[in-house]
C-alpha cells in the first residue's frame, strides 16, 4: 500500500507541475503575442514639442532612456483625472520602493490646451506627486502628441461661464526607454497591478521596434 | 468675464463630499430630491456648473447600472410606448 501510495503521489505531483509550466508557458505565448502587436502599432513615434510647468521646452526625445507613465487628462476634470493621477503616483510610489529597478518618470499631458496653460498645469500637478512633469503646448502641437498615442479629445458644450468638460480616452500608457508605448492601464487596473506590470516589463524589456 | 481657474484638490473634495452627502440623502429617501433640497443647494455651491450636470448624469447611470444588475434587462417594449 505504501508503495502504491509513493507513485500516486509521485505521478500528482508531476501532473501539477506540468500544469503549471504549461500555464506559465501560455502567459508567455500571450505576452509575446502583445508585444508583436505592438510592435505592429508602434505607437507613440514621431516627436511632440511642449512645455513642462516650468515653461521649460521637452520634446519626447528628451525622454528617450527613460521608463515613463503617462496620463492624458484637463485640469478642470471633475473626477476621473484626479483619480487616475493619484493612482499613477501611488504605482509610481510603490516601484519607487522597490530597489534595483530604474525610476520612473511619470508624466500628465493635458487634452485642453485653450485652457491648461503652463501656469495651471503647474498648479494641477503639484498635488500628485513631486516628479509629476505636466505638459502643455499650443492646440497644434498638443493634438500632435495626443494622436501620436492615439488618445481621443473631444470638447464639451461650454455653458454661461464658458466651461465646459472633456471628453477623453481614460488610460495610464506605459512608455520604454525607446519612447514607444509598451503597455496600458485602464479604470479598472490598480496601483498594485500596475507598479507588478511595470516591473515585469523592466525585467523583460526588449526595443519595440529593431 | 475672467476666466474660471480649474479648482484646487481642496475645492475638488469640498465637491466632492457635498456631493456623496446629497447622494446620501437620496439614498436615504428613496430618491426624493425635494427631502434633500438643503443638500442639493450645498453641492450646487460647492461644484461648477459642469460638475453638477456631470455628477447628476453619472448618478442616473449608476441608478440605471445598480437596476440592471438587480432586475435585470428588460427590452423596451415596441408599440405604444415613447
Amino acid at each position: 500500500l505504501g508503495r502504491r501510495l509513493a507513485v500516486v503521489a509521485a505521478a500528482g505531483l508531476t501532473a501539477g507541475a506540468a500544469w503549471l509550466y504549461l500555464r506559465e508557458e501560455k502567459a508567455r505565448r500571450q505576452r509575446a503575442r502583445r508585444r508583436e502587436e505592438l510592435r505592429a502599432l508602434a505607437l507613440g513615434q514621431g516627436d511632440f514639442q511642449l512645455l513642462d510647468q516650468t515653461g521649460r521646452r521637452r520634446r519626447k526625445a528628451d525622454f528617450r532612456g527613460q521608463w515613463v507613465l503617462l496620463y492624458f487628462g484637463f485640469t478642470h476634470c471633475p473626477d476621473i483625472c484626479p483619480e487616475e493621477l493619484e493612482k499613477l503616483s501611488r504605482a509610481v510610489r510603490l516601484l519607487e520602493q522597490e530597489p534595483g529597478l530604474p525610476p520612473v518618470q511619470p508624466l500628465f499631458i493635458t487634452v485642453d490646451p485653450e485652457r491648461d496653460d503652463v501656469a495651471a498645469v503647474g498648479r494641477y500637478v503639484q498635488d500628485f506627486h513631486p516628479r509629476l512633469l505636466g505638459l502643455t503646448g499650443s492646440p497644434e502641437e498638443v493634438r500632435a502628441a495626443s494622436s501620436a498615442y492615439r488618445v481621443y479629445a473631444s470638447a464639451g458644450p461650454k455653458d454661461e461661464d464658458g466651461d465646459y468638460i472633456v471628453d477623453h480616452t481614460v488610460l495610464i500608457y506605459l512608455l520604454g526607454p525607446d519612447g514607444l508605448f509598451l503597455d496600458y492601464y485602464g479604470r479598472n487596473k490598480t496601483d498594485v497591478q500596475i507598479a507588478q506590470s511595470v516591473r515585469r516589463h523592466m525585467e523583460s524589456y526588449e526595443p519595440v521596434l529593431e | 468675464v475672467a476666466r474660471m481657474s480649474a479648482p484646487t484638490m481642496e475645492e475638488r473634495k469640498a465637491c466632492w463630499g457635498a456631493r456623496d452627502e446629497f447622494w446620501q440623502c437620496l439614498d436615504r429617501h428613496a430618491d426624493d430630491a425635494a427631502k434633500c433640497e438643503k443638500l442639493r443647494l450645498s453641492f450646487e455651491s460647492r461644484c461648477p456648473q459642469q460638475w453638477v450636470k456631470y455628477f447628476d448624469k453619472r448618478r442616473d447611470f449608476l441608478k440605471y447600472k445598480r437596476k440592471l444588475e438587480t432586475e435585470g434587462y428588460h427590452p423596451p417594449e415596441a408599440a405604444g410606448k415613447s
